[in-house]
């Protein structure tokens, strides 16, 4: 971002200060509560409440906003409907966008799933599927996030555990074996755009050598930068610059290519995850959005041609009114960018649509069905917010893996939500709150200040590559072990209630036996079939591509396509783009 | 003891989540202890670097469910390399209570599990070193 270039924040400012507004509340109501509230204050209100008056929810993940004990019109005072609010489906999307919500489509229960061999995970993705799953979500093993083989020995003593391994499209195959690719909505967790880069091609080739033509398939991959650099602890990273070039490439091969894939999903979970508040993890991921649209602008885009396929992620936790209302806020302020700052002209291109998933390091080991309320209630909160899509966290979080009785619980809890609460047949059903609406104008403008000062220190690569993020994110995460410690935060069964007795241990997940021999097996008889010098001389042309900063999807296909495995195509990127040492965290 | 206590912290593996053990470098760091961290690691690089450093406790970390995979093979290295007996071994991270237990039974001083608090290690291992 140049210097002399305005911030989004400044822009935003300028177009929308001079607008004419229509107060929703008389000033005389507003006068006369105005009035009561001093009277209610001194006489029925105690002292002891009037000098703390506002107070700041201690929660896991908490942010630092204070809160009032009674919200009235008076905490917004200006409030005009039609500006700030807007029906559902209209701007500026408060309410939600689409006018029917979830009359008109529930939201898809998307539960991730992934251990052990594909064979594995196929099976326990058609057992959520037959059990009322309406997406399928796909997590893979370490290794092949960070790109090794099976075989390799990085991967030693890690394969198939925490998610399923994948080398080649052969697994791949496996992976979705019986599952028609052109009927099924899947989101396959590459969180890198490095990885996307490889996995991704792995997809498109089975669905070529299925017979399905690409623009068929329907889905999402990750792509962001975030998770690649900012967040995940690795041995080896490839330069921001080049990570973030490629999230753009893969942006727009899927764009020319997949027409209804999901292109980049917007991070979020990871990163609040690993430690920042409801408001960074927004502005973080409204920043890197910012930034990839402007990219992408640059490259010769009409915005309205790619900013339909952007999709978000987010983490709802504890704070139940804070997650209601920063969806909302998020959802006001992308709008608000994508209309005045990026002159979109397609609805579709201001929506901010997200798939959510519940926040896992706010669940314990301690009393481990207590999770299963915790997260219910963060996946209500996400649905009063509107969240198009949600996976549930499993009461064994803290254990491993979820057993299937654990996850079927999580996809039940959606389903009771969904069938049983009546919730879902009003829109915003908190909307107009006194509270929700305060509060969701606070977030907005906290989330834009955060996106101003990622704007102003020269953008979000440049954010990650100087090690302030870092930083922010790390002092965040020290504070709330400290504050865990002293009880500040409260934690059922965890530091307050402590029971001394052992509760009944729950089943733990068994990772099936084997899987690692097995796979190595696979390469071993895969490496000699296939066709060592077609193999070579497409991984001679994804070099060359890698080298002069070409995009590299069309290369990496063609890998795919000949057998080349994962690992052989991360070992390329490497020698290309160099290796980058990120900031340390202490 | 004159010499503070040097200890080795390390990422089991390829598991990429590092906040606990970020938290517990500066937990420890803040307790007046030397650390070193050397992030993602196999057993083979962990031993030969706090050989190297000359630490008396090595702390790994997995969240990635091969604690036990890769736990085995780090207490044999340090057999191997005639190290288990001078040096403290802690394994902390995401795992079932149950494989804490074997854990320990496959020679790790002290597993500590979700919910534990920096002080309990500073002090776990201020007991060992005055053994």
């Amino acid at each position: 971002m140049k210097e002399q270039m305005k911030t989004t924040k400044e822009i935003l400012h300028e177009k929308l200060s001079e607008r004419k507004t229509t107060p929703l509340y008389s000033p005389e109501a507003l006068e006369s509560i105005r009035q009561t509230v001093n009277q209610w204050m001194n006489s029925t209100v105690r002292e002891k409440d009037r000098k703390n008056w506002l107070k700041t929810p201690h929660t896991v993940l908490r942010s630092d906003i204070p809160r009032e004990m009674l919200y009235t019109p008076l905490a917004n005072a200006g409030l005009d409907y039609q500006a700030d609010l807007g029906h559902s489906g209209q701007e500026p999307f408060t309410r939600g966008i689409h006018a029917n919500m979830y009359r008109g489509r529930e939201f898809t229960m998307r539960q991730l799933t992934g251990f052990g061999s594909p064979e594995d995970t196929n099976r326990r993705m058609k057992f959520m599927v037959d059990h009322g799953a309406t997406g399928l979500n796909i997590l893979f093993d370490l290794p092949t996030i960070q790109m090794y083989d099976s075989d390799d020995p990085m991967s030693a003593g890690q394969v198939g555990m925490s998610g399923v391994c994948v080398d080649s499209v052969e697994d791949m195959d496996l992976l979705f074996k019986d599952l028609p690719l052109d009927e099924v909505s899947v989101s396959i967790v590459t969180h890198y755009p490095s990885n996307t880069a490889i996995l991704f091609p792995m997809f498109l080739v089975l669905a070529e050598e299925r017979g399905i033509p690409w623009d068929r398939l329907r889905g999402s991959v990750q792509n962001d930068v975030t998770l690649e650099e900012l967040i995940r602890s690795g041995a080896e990273y490839t330069p921001p610059h080049d990570c973030f070039r490629i999230q753009c490439d893969n942006i727009q091969f899927i764009r020319e290519n997949i027409p209804q894939w999901n292109f980049i999903t917007l991070n979020g979970y990871n990163l609040r995850e690993f430690g920042t508040s409801g408001v960074t993890e927004m502005a973080v991921a409204v920043a890197n959005g910012i930034e990839t649209l402007e990219e992408m602008v640059r490259r010769g885009y009409d915005v309205d041609a790619i900013a339909d396929r952007l999709a978000f992620f987010w983490s709802p936790a504890s704070d139940f009114f804070e997650e209601v209302s920063r969806l909302r806020a998020v959802r006001r302020l992308w709008f608000k960018i994508m209309k005045y700052r990026f002159n979109a002209t397609n609805p579709r291109s201001m929506w901010m649509r997200c798939h959510v998933q519940t926040s896992g390091v706010s669940l314990v080991q301690q009393e481990p069905l207590n999770n299963i309320i915790r997260s219910a209630y963060h996946a209500l909160s996400a649905v009063f917010g509107g969240a198009q899509s949600l996976h549930v966290d499993s009461y064994d979080e803290a254990y491993s893996v979820p057993t299937e009785e654990a996850a079927l619980l999580s996809l039940r809890t959606q389903q009771i939500i969904q069938r049983e609460t009546g919730i879902t047949d009003v829109v915003d059903p908190l909307g107009g709150s006194f509270y929700v609406e305060a509060l969701t104008n606070e977030i907005e403008k906290r989330i834009l200040d955060e996106v101003d000062e990622i704007e102003r220190e020269g953008g979000y690569v440049a954010a990650i590559e100087s090690g302030k993020l870092h930083k922010k994110i790390a002092t965040y995460f020290f504070n709330q072990q400290r504050e865990i410690e002293e009880g500040k935060i409260k934690i059922v069964a965890c530091n307050i209630y402590n029971s001394d007795t052992e509760p009944p241990p729950i089943n733990v997940f068994q990772y099936p036996e084997g899987v690692e021999e097995r796979q190595k097996a696979k390469l071993a008889r895969l490496r000699l079939k296939r066709d060592s010098e077609r193999v070579n001389s497409a991984l001679k042309g994804l070099k060359e591509a890698c080298k002069k900063r070409k995009n590299i999807l069309p290369y990496s296909i063609d890998c795919a396509r000949a057998r080349c495995t994962e690992g052989e195509l991360f070992k390329v990127f490497k020698e290309a783009y160099g290796l980058w040492e990120p900031p340390t965290l202490w | 003891m004159s010499r503070k206590t040097k200890v080795l912290l390390s990422k089991l593996g390829l598991d990429v989540h590092n906040r606990g053990i970020i938290t517990v470098a500066k937990g420890l760091s803040n307790a007046g202890m030397e650390v070193v961290y050397i992030g993602n690691a196999l057993p083979p690089e962990i031993i030969s670097s706090a050989i190297q450093e000359g630490v008396d406790v090595v702390g790994v970390s997995s969240l990635g469910g091969a604690h036990i995979t890769l736990g085995i093979p780090l207490i044999e290295e340090a057999k191997n390399k005639r190290v288990y007996d001078t040096i403290t071994f802690l394994m902390g991270g995401v795992f079932p209570p149950q494989d804490a237990l074997r854990l320990k039974a496959v020679g790790f001083d002290e597993v500590f599990t979700p919910g534990t608090k920096i002080e309990d290690i500073v002090s776990f291992i201020h007991t060992r070193s005055t053994d």
